[in-house]
């Protein structure tokens, strides 16, 4: 377990808020900080898939596929674990944990399907990530488990 | 030699100016590195959680890796002198002072990477803030967000 303290030197650790604000200084149980924490998952991972959807359309480095890939897939295998604290709020629907043994196994393929997608993109770059990339697309559960913008 | 030189120079000067293969125009070359930069954003706020005590510790090498990733592709996301989206002027104006920095972060996040996977994340942590320099850039390259 990291400890604050014994991770960043004195004050130090205000520094790396890159985001802009600082962040609050509490433990995970602070509902906030746990919807915060999993919307910093979600929304990585909507700009990597973003990114990828560039890249097989030809609009973006073909170069980077790799990288895109391997960032995506390992974000995906952090998403679970985000929403498994039950604290409704952000856009989560209250489904997401009334219906949590749905909910989970899609978060589980969603994990296997951006394995398989770095996987491919190891192996075969962007010829062999364009056709898979579909088998990533995230509306299905938005449907259900995500409230829309408001 | 002096034509070497020459040469080389020129060839410099075209990267620069030439859209990087890839993109289609100018609308794609802004979009693909904000998705960069945004997902360093919340990949950034995500590690700050946990290091602050308000995230998952067990995510801390996770986020270290995709950080080191992410930064390993920046600045080429840059390459291509396209003004626009949150990126002032001086990012091309003053590329040399730019690109240096960039390379530095990725140099920084993948060392800081690379310790939390050989020594540990605590130890890795201690890099955190070298690792992360984007404040100081940002002042200097970012408009402010409207």
């Amino acid at each position: 377990m990291l400890h604050r303290s014994a991770a960043l030197p004195g004050l130090a650790w205000a520094a790396i808020a890159c985001a802009g604000s600082l962040l609050p200084v509490s433990g995970f149980a602070d509902d906030q900080d746990v919807r915060d924490y999993r919307s910093h998952i979600m929304k990585t991972m909507g700009e990597q898939l973003a990114a990828l959807d560039q890249i097989t359309k030809g609009k973006a480095p073909a170069g980077d596929v790799l990288a895109q890939a391997e960032v995506l897939s390992i974000t995906a295998g952090l998403a679970k674990l985000a929403f498994t604290p039950k604290v409704e709020g952000g856009r989560a629907k209250p489904e997401v944990w009334r219906e949590w043994d749905d909910f989970s196994k899609r978060l589980d393929e969603m994990a296997a399907a951006a394995a398989d997608l770095a996987s491919a993109a190891k192996q075969g770059g962007v010829a062999a990530v364009t056709p898979k990339l579909g088998s990533l697309s995230c509306k299905g559960c938005h449907d259900v488990y995500r409230e829309p913008k408001k | 030699m002096m034509f070497v030189k020459k040469a080389a120079a020129v060839t410099l000067g075209l990267t620069l100016l030439l859209p990087v293969a890839g993109h289609t125009d100018d609308k794609d070359v802004i979009a693909y590195r904000q998705h960069i930069m945004k997902s360093l954003e919340h990949q950034t706020a995500a590690l700050g959680q946990i290091l602050s005590g308000a995230g998952p510790a067990e995510n801390t090498l996770a986020h270290m890796e995709t950080l080191a990733l992410t930064a390993s592709i920046a600045l080429k996301s840059f390459e291509a002198k396209v003004p626009g989206g949150a990126a002032k002027p001086e990012v091309w104006s003053n590329w040399a002072d730019f690109s240096k920095r960039m390379k530095e972060f990725a140099e920084k996040s993948a060392e800081m990477a690379k310790v939390g996977r050989e020594q540990g994340v605590d130890q890795a942590a201690m890099l955190v803030i070298e690792a992360l320099p984007c404040k100081g850039c940002h002042d200097d390259y970012r408009n402010e967000k409207s």
